[in-house]
């Protein structure tokens, strides 16, 4: 085990030179630098522009550019933003952490959702819930999300001119002023309700373990949920009453931030996650077929044990397996998918980074966020092999 | 003789695609599909006949006008032949706005069908003027025809989806054929090959090296000679060819269109050189090593020359480290080693490179590097190279998994004790039994290069104006900003048209795949 992980490691590194240095090739190798467009511009004299050239380093052959490039990754710099005059990370971090946000989310939907679909599907075969399951899985993995996107954003426009309030955002992550009256007002609206749901849940747990039966995932889950609603609901009820009606997003508490940013993410995580959930949706469905017919699911119920317990304990534990290492396939669709739909509902992320930083041919943002992406990938190709290895013990590590 | 056939083809004796022709044909979802995309790629072939205006006519004072109404009842009430009313671009009394306002007492319009229009030429050679529905009026300009409205320089969207097809509908079948040479001819190689290295270069001072050398006879050298000689000739004449005629001539469409075959055949004729004459020649191949290892020491030793220059302290101690460890590794592999490739590992690590990168991002940065003002015709070439290059690894480790079981194959082995060659046994006796694996796996892959495309067109990187595709029509929708297009629903429709295509190409897949599987029964 420990020499599969440490080979699994190793084949990283010529992953992440070659990546890299396709990347940084593609790049040069498009017409111009960053500063062919003063050229264009003539109150700038000649001398100036080869000194900025030379400042810049890019009048060195590309080999030395690259070389230099790596020896600043291997510091943890990652170069200069030729357009910002300043570190990249500082230019492009804070847009990977937006669409980790998106990224994240949409995974978190993704699984809590297309398990239990994709179980119910499997035991109700061929039945009309089924069937509108199949129908909305093969619309989802055809739709394209630019165009899901946009038909989002005619919704929540429609939606919004309808009940003349704002139910969803129109694009972006953030409103330049929170209205905080209304969010402490609706805590206090709702917090009741959580509460009283936390305690339900809370007491079905609490007889359940005294009976000393195990808690059944719908127990968990909506303790979980109401659990965490109430709890987040503290923060504006205690700091709510004492604040002002309107506030500019900076000077927000976090929680009110917090609050905004979720609710701006909510039609975008939907969108960039729908074909992931469908394509899993299926992969479950069939994952549970194919374990429902196997023998040892005839001898469970044979000996009498309950459908549930089959189902839950004997075949949803071995067709959830594949599902543990498709993490690792899921993530480039989300990164690579959540790029256009973060342009479509601008979404301040990497792809909008990335047009932004490509049409100032500003080499070093590019590489930047190419290179963070490609890691982020390799790294959860790797996890997901690791925990595939690890959960399962068929696969063998030779 | 008829009869004869007829007993044939009764149930038993069913040949393996009659068989999966049954059984396509009961797939309800595969029959849909296939007919949806039938109707697209009519539509696509007719888009002149069934477009009222040509592609790029367009008129000013009526950008984002809606569907022009069609009225089916008469002045008094009574059911008519449709007709449509003149319109024009005003401000409307009531609401102050500036819109199209339809008037009908300044003349009612009626539509035929199959009636003389804007002269066309139909598959860009048969000259015809028959659209499917119109009238006079329109040629005159009396009133608009617009039956899904306008786009933002007043163009007829429904026209242009037709158009569009043209470019939508081929650019993924275009770039699948293309993924799938590159992936056939890697993932063979790479199954293939796999677990037998290729000698790559022997060093010098290695006894291997001059047995290697010796192993051939002069005749050999003498062809190898020529036939750099002859490559050199070609290069020089595809040089030539491209100063005198293609050069010159580089907006039309033909001579892009030669410059391609030429390029093919060239490339072609310089591989065909190199395999038959100068690679049998050992001498040749050791003086080609040579040459790359030398290559290779002088890319390292400007890298870290220039390095160093604009380095110091312990980055500088480093990089001289490094720069003469690899320098000293390149000699010693010119003097002594043995060195072999399994190009199984190099092909499968440059696919995991290309799959390292997200696809849209390297989508994107490859899309810059297409000049801007190349023809129409150039940029669909190019953005299918793209989408090609992007997408051949998947196709490539299907092949290899493929090749790797086949080539086991006690017929494959057969082929080998009669004494066939490597190529021979690849294309004759293992790419055959790929073909049903390849026909699904092509078709599911499809959609994802339809997809690619109108994403790239969304972002304005793929095929540009005055050409057209739905990704490119789609983006109109957010022109002007988000709140104006809830007014204009109809720009949306291209977007359908991407959801149907891409469908109706996951129905047929899913199909062939149930039907070209032999395990089930007809």
């Amino acid at each position: 085990m420990f020499g599969y992980v440490v080979r699994r490691l190793l084949q990283l590194v010529p992953t992440f030179f070659g990546a890299t240095l396709l990347a940084f090739l593609v790049i040069q190798l498009a017409p111009g630098d960053f500063v062919t467009r003063l050229e264009l511009d003539p109150t700038q004299d000649r001398e100036s522009i080869a000194n900025l050239r030379q400042q810049l380093g890019l009048d060195q052959p590309l080999p030395v550019q690259y070389a230099k490039w790596l020896s600043g990754i291997f510091q943890g710099y990652l170069g200069l933003s030729l357009s910002y005059k300043t570190d990249v990370w500082s230019v492009i971090g804070q847009r990977i952490l937006n669409s980790m946000v998106l990224v994240v989310l949409a995974t978190l939907m993704i699984y809590l959702i297309a398990i239990p679909i994709g179980v119910y599907s499997a035991i109700h075969k061929y039945t009309w819930p089924d069937r509108i399951f199949t129908v909305l899985a093969f619309l989802g993995l055809a739709i394209p999300n630019f165009f899901f996107g946009l038909i989002m954003l005619f919704l929540a426009v429609w939606l919004n001119d309808l009940t003349d309030m704002r139910i969803l955002p129109i694009g972006g992550m953030t409103n330049e002023f929170l209205h905080l009256g209304n969010m402490t007002r609706a805590a206090q609206w709702l917090f009741p309700f959580a509460l009283v749901g936390t305690l339900v849940y809370g007491t079905l747990f609490w007889l359940r373990s005294r009976r000393g039966q195990t808690p059944t995932f719908g127990v968990w889950l909506g303790l979980v949920l109401f659990g965490v609603s109430s709890l987040l609901m503290l923060a504006p009820l205690l700091q709510g009453p004492g604040l002002p009606e309107r506030l500019p997003y900076t000077e927000s508490p976090l929680w009110a931030r917090v609050t905004n940013v979720l609710w701006h993410a909510f039609p975008v995580v939907i969108v960039v996650g729908t074909s992931g959930l469908a394509g899993l949706m299926r992969v479950m469905r069939g994952q549970m077929l194919d374990v429902l017919s196997q023998d040892y699911i005839r001898t469970a119920r044979a000996k009498g044990l309950s459908e549930r317990v089959v189902i839950y304990k004997h075949a949803l534990r071995n067709a959830v397996i594949p599902f543990i290492a498709g993490i690792g396939g899921l993530l480039p669709g989300l990164i690579g998918g959540a790029g256009l739909v973060e342009v479509v509902m601008a979404w301040p992320g990497i792809t909008p980074a990335l047009l932004e930083a490509i049409s100032a041919i500003d080499v070093y943002v590019i590489m930047g966020l190419i290179t963070i992406t490609t890691v982020l990938l390799m790294v959860g190709n790797v996890i997901s092999d690791l925990l595939l290895a690890w959960v399962d013990p068929r696969i063998r590590y030779s | 003789m008829p009869n004869h056939s007829k007993a044939n083809t009764s149930a038993q004796s069913r040949s393996f695609f009659q068989q999966a022709w049954v059984r396509f044909k009961r797939h309800p979802l595969a029959r849909l599909g296939a007919a949806v995309l039938l109707v697209f790629y009519l539509g696509a072939l007719f888009a002149d006949f069934l477009a009222p205006y040509p592609e790029e006519k367009s008129f000013r004072d009526f950008s984002y006008a809606p569907p022009t109404q069609i009225f089916w009842r008469d002045e008094n009430g009574r059911l008519t032949r449709p007709y449509v009313c003149a319109s024009e671009r005003r401000r409307n009394p009531e609401t102050f706005k500036v819109e199209v306002i339809t008037d009908c007492e300044k003349g009612r319009y009626p539509i035929y069908f199959f009636v003389e229009g804007e002269p066309y030429r139909f598959l860009g050679v048969i000259p015809s003027n028959l659209h499917l529905f119109g009238g006079p009026w329109l040629l005159e300009d009396k009133a608009k025809l617009f039956l899904w409205g306008a786009d933002d320089f007043g163009r007829d969207i429904w026209g242009r989806i037709w158009f569009g097809a043209r470019i939508s509908l081929t650019i993924g079948i275009f770039a699948v054929a293309l993924a799938l040479i590159i992936g056939i001819f890697m993932g063979s190689l790479a199954g293939y090959y796999a677990g037998r290295p290729v000698t790559f270069s022997i060093g010098v001072l290695n006894p291997q090296f001059w047995r290697f050398i010796r192993a051939n006879r002069p005749v050999d050298h003498l062809m190898a000679l020529l036939g750099l000689l002859l490559l050199l000739g070609l290069v020089w004449a595809m040089g030539q060819g491209y100063q005198q005629y293609i050069r010159p001539d580089l907006q039309r469409v033909s001579t892009l269109a030669l410059a391609g075959l030429g390029l093919v055949v060239g490339t072609a004729l310089m591989g065909m050189l190199l395999y038959f004459l100068v690679w049998r020649s050992h001498l040749a191949r050791a003086l080609l090593w040579l040459l790359v290892w030398v290559g290779v020491a002088w890319l390292v030793w400007i890298t870290v020359y220039g390095f160093l220059q604009t380095s110091r302290g312990l980055e500088a101690v480093l990089a001289g480290l490094v720069g003469a460890v690899l320098l000293a590794a390149i000699g010693y592999v010119l003097l002594w080693p043995r060195v072999e490739f399994d190009l199984d590992t190099i092909i499968m690590r440059t696919v995991e490179v290309l799959a390292a990168i997200p696809d849209l991002f390297l989508l994107i940065i490859l899309s810059v590097l297409i000049p801007m003002e190349v023809p129409p015709a150039v940029r669909f070439v190019l953005v299918v190279t793209i989408l090609s290059f992007v997408n051949w690894g998947g196709l490539a480790r299907i092949i290899r998994s493929q090749v790797l079981q086949l080539r086991e194959m006690e017929y494959a082995q057969a082929a080998q004790a009669l004494g066939a060659g490597d190529a021979r046994i690849v294309l004759r006796h293992v790419l055959p039994g790929t073909y049903t694996y390849l026909i699904v796996a092509v078709t599911l892959a499809i959609p994802g290069f339809i997809l690619g495309e109108s994403g790239l067109s969304f972002l304005g990187l793929g095929i540009q104006e005055p050409a057209t595709s739905w990704g490119l029509m789609l983006s109109k929708a957010q022109a002007t900003g988000i709140t104006a297009f809830t007014e204009r629903p109809w720009l949306l429709i291209p977007g359908v048209f991407i959801l149907l295509a891409v469908l109706a190409y996951n129905f047929l897949g899913d199909g062939l795949r149930d039907a070209l599987d032999p395990r089930t029964k007809v």
